[in-house]
């Protein structure tokens, strides 16, 4: 043990960046959320929970909360199940496993906002590929694969995609139209994530222990089906704790793509809270409200995140 | 092998395969629509790289450009053109300038710290630890919007400071390098002070060599994030072109969607994005190994 005074000045700047970046700013916005105060306002107004009762009530705000749910409760599930599958497909590979890997890989990689620009010009009604390939398979097996006519229930002439070729090839404006843009943006934010979170589950997968799968065998868990139940299943419980998570928090996150690719629209179906945070406080500087949705934005992240802990101290499964 | 583990596999590829090829088509889409000539973008013709015939470009020749300029291949004259309309060295500038600037402030706060969590004993030692690990859940875009108000304040918005202060302390830095200090042998602490060394030394000269594998990983780390990011600077860069960022040079080639030539769009866009893919293929193992760090507990 030493006298010096040199962790004084070690810690000294990362404490007042701590308090000045990351705490204050959490009471300043429960503070700005109970005024009228926007930015610019000499003066303020305490106005209690009118703030929050504007964001329960009012329609905006109530769309608000269904489009942030439905993406999260959308892009999270599929893109960690993807993300499992993948890694176990690149995991019992016998070669060719590293190409997939870092192609799986590239869109967490890439910057966000140029894919969502790339994908608006793939997904575009007349310059897309993917609207072209429907169009020209119009009555073809694509019709069949992707109209979904090999489902008993569906009418091969009913299905979306019949109705669309007899509509003059009428296929979606995928971005533009109300019943797709949220799943659209969607099926980008999963695009996006499901890479990273196969990489993370290769690294659980490697953690599993040969010997497991031999006992398994033994007991009697002879198909691939039964040895996941069994052994890989329970064994990547913390991997999956972890995965959700994260995936969850970042999924909140989500910006980008709305802001460049629909503006929240249309008719708010893609409204997530970000983008509310950003288009109300910044563009129309609203900061009160803006400080509103930024309280509940920060209070479902940190619910999340001590929900997630708890389940860690309760039981890591094994 | 037996012929039913080769159909097994067979069909492994054949799912992967369609996986890879969803996966790559916005990549196929930038890379094609970046080579081809406007008509055969409006046509969807062409292929991957189009007919590259040598041709005369009219918004080039109104833009105000001689027509012998203005006649070259399409690849050509999308990525030439380009760079004619965008300062697009600045925008890479900014994000070079922005990001190590980061980097580099996140070390000098985040180590010394770090160091003295780990191997020093002083009174409040773990009052500051479990400061950082609850600022560890504290989203920063979340709390963008009061920083934003911060900044305002003081002035700063449409500054290089604002793109760099939020990011200043990364306590997830602070946390990782303490977790590696850990296992550093206090011996070799002990010995650098034998040495005469004082404190700041050790951490400079001792510490930080032992921490470049650390080090390395999270540098991956924060630069694709801040390389990539674009809701801070969008937040608080409103009009300075100077001052964009890669991904705000992106959004402005963007402007004119409807009425602009897509080529040189495309071409700003993948300017922009490359670099950092390209460093990613050469270096794939550190960079996943880089971005997947905050799944390290």
């Amino acid at each position: 043990m030493h006298n010096s005074k040199a962790h004084l000045w070690f810690i000294a700047p990362a404490i007042i960046l701590m308090i000045i970046i990351l705490i204050f700013p959490l009471f300043l916005a429960g503070g700005i959320s109970f005024t009228d105060y926007n930015l610019g306002n000499k003066t303020f107004e305490w106005v209690g929970l009118e703030n929050y009762d504007k964001m329960f009530n009012r329609k905006t705000y109530v769309k608000m909360i269904w489009a942030t749910a439905t993406y999260v409760i959308v892009v999270v599930p599929i893109s960690v199940v993807l993300g499992l599958c993948a890694a176990m497909l690149l995991n019992s590979l016998r070669f060719g496993a590293d190409i997939y890997k870092t192609i799986f890989f590239l869109p967490v990689m890439a910057t966000l906002l140029a894919m969502a620009i790339a994908w608006e010009f793939t997904l575009h009604p007349t310059l897309g590929i993917v609207n072209s390939f429907l169009a020209n398979g119009c009555g073809g097996a694509r019709e069949f694969i992707f109209g979904f006519h090999w489902l008993p229930w569906v009418d091969s002439e009913q299905s979306w995609y019949a109705v669309a070729c007899a509509n003059n090839m009428d296929f979606p404006y995928w971005l533009k139209q109300k019943n797709t843009a949220i799943w659209t943006v969607c099926f980008i934010g999963i695009w996006q994530a499901f890479g990273f979170n196969m990489v993370l589950y290769l690294a659980g997968l490697t953690g599993i222990p040969r010997e497991l799968y031999q006992a398994a065998e033994m007991d009697g868990a002879k198909s691939t089906w039964e040895q996941f139940k069994l052994v890989t299943w329970p064994m990547l419980g913390p991997t999956t704790l972890f995965v959700v998570t994260i995936t969850t928090i970042r999924t909140f996150q989500v910006f980008d793509t709305i802001e460049i690719l629909t503006k929240g629209g249309p008719s708010k179906t893609t409204y997530v809270m970000m983008y509310a945070i950003f288009e109300k406080a910044i563009q129309q500087n609203l900061t009160s409200i803006g400080a509103a949705i930024t309280v509940v934005f920060i209070g479902f992240i940190l619910i999340l995140t001590f929900f997630q802990r708890y389940i860690i101290e309760r039981r890591v499964h094994y | 092998m037996e012929a039913k583990q080769y159909i097994g596999e067979g069909w492994k590829h054949a799912i992967l395969i369609i996986g890879a090829i969803v996966v790559m088509l916005p990549f196929y889409m930038m890379v094609s629509m970046s080579l081809k000539s406007q008509q055969e973008i409006q046509s969807i013709s062409g292929g991957l790289i189009g007919a590259q015939e040598t041709q005369t470009f009219p918004v080039c020749v109104k833009t105000g450009y001689s027509e012998e300029t203005c006649t070259m291949k399409p690849y050509q004259y999308n990525y030439w053109f380009a760079f004619e309309k965008a300062p697009i060295p600045r925008y890479l500038m900014n994000g070079v300038i922005v990001t190590l600037s980061i980097f580099i402030i996140q070390v000098l706060v985040a180590l010394p710290c770090a160091y003295a969590l780990a191997k020093l004993r002083f009174y409040g030692r773990e009052f500051v630890f479990s400061m950082v690990l609850f600022c560890l859940l504290i989203p920063v875009h979340g709390i963008a919007l009061p920083l934003y108000v911060m900044l305002a304040q003081a002035g700063l918005v449409d500054t290089y400071s604002a793109l760099i202060l939020p990011w200043t302390i990364s306590v997830f830095g602070i946390f990782l390098m303490r977790q590696f200090f850990m296992t550093v042998p206090d011996e070799l602490i002990d010995a650098a002070r034998m040495d005469g060394m004082g404190e700041y030394a050790i951490v400079w000269k001792v510490m930080l060599p032992t921490a470049i594998p650390a080090l390395l990983a999270f540098a991956i780390f924060s630069v694709v994030a801040h390389w990539n990011d674009y809701f801070w600077p969008r937040m608080v860069i409103t009009g300075n072109r100077d001052l964009f960022t890669p991904p705000l040079g992106i959004r402005e080639f963007r402007g004119g969607i409807d009425s602009d030539e897509f080529g040189p769009m495309m071409a700003s866009i993948v300017t922009v994005t490359v670099p950092l893919i390209v460093a990613f293929i050469i270096a794939q193992k550190r960079f996943i190994e880089g971005i997947t760090l905050t799944g390290m507990k």
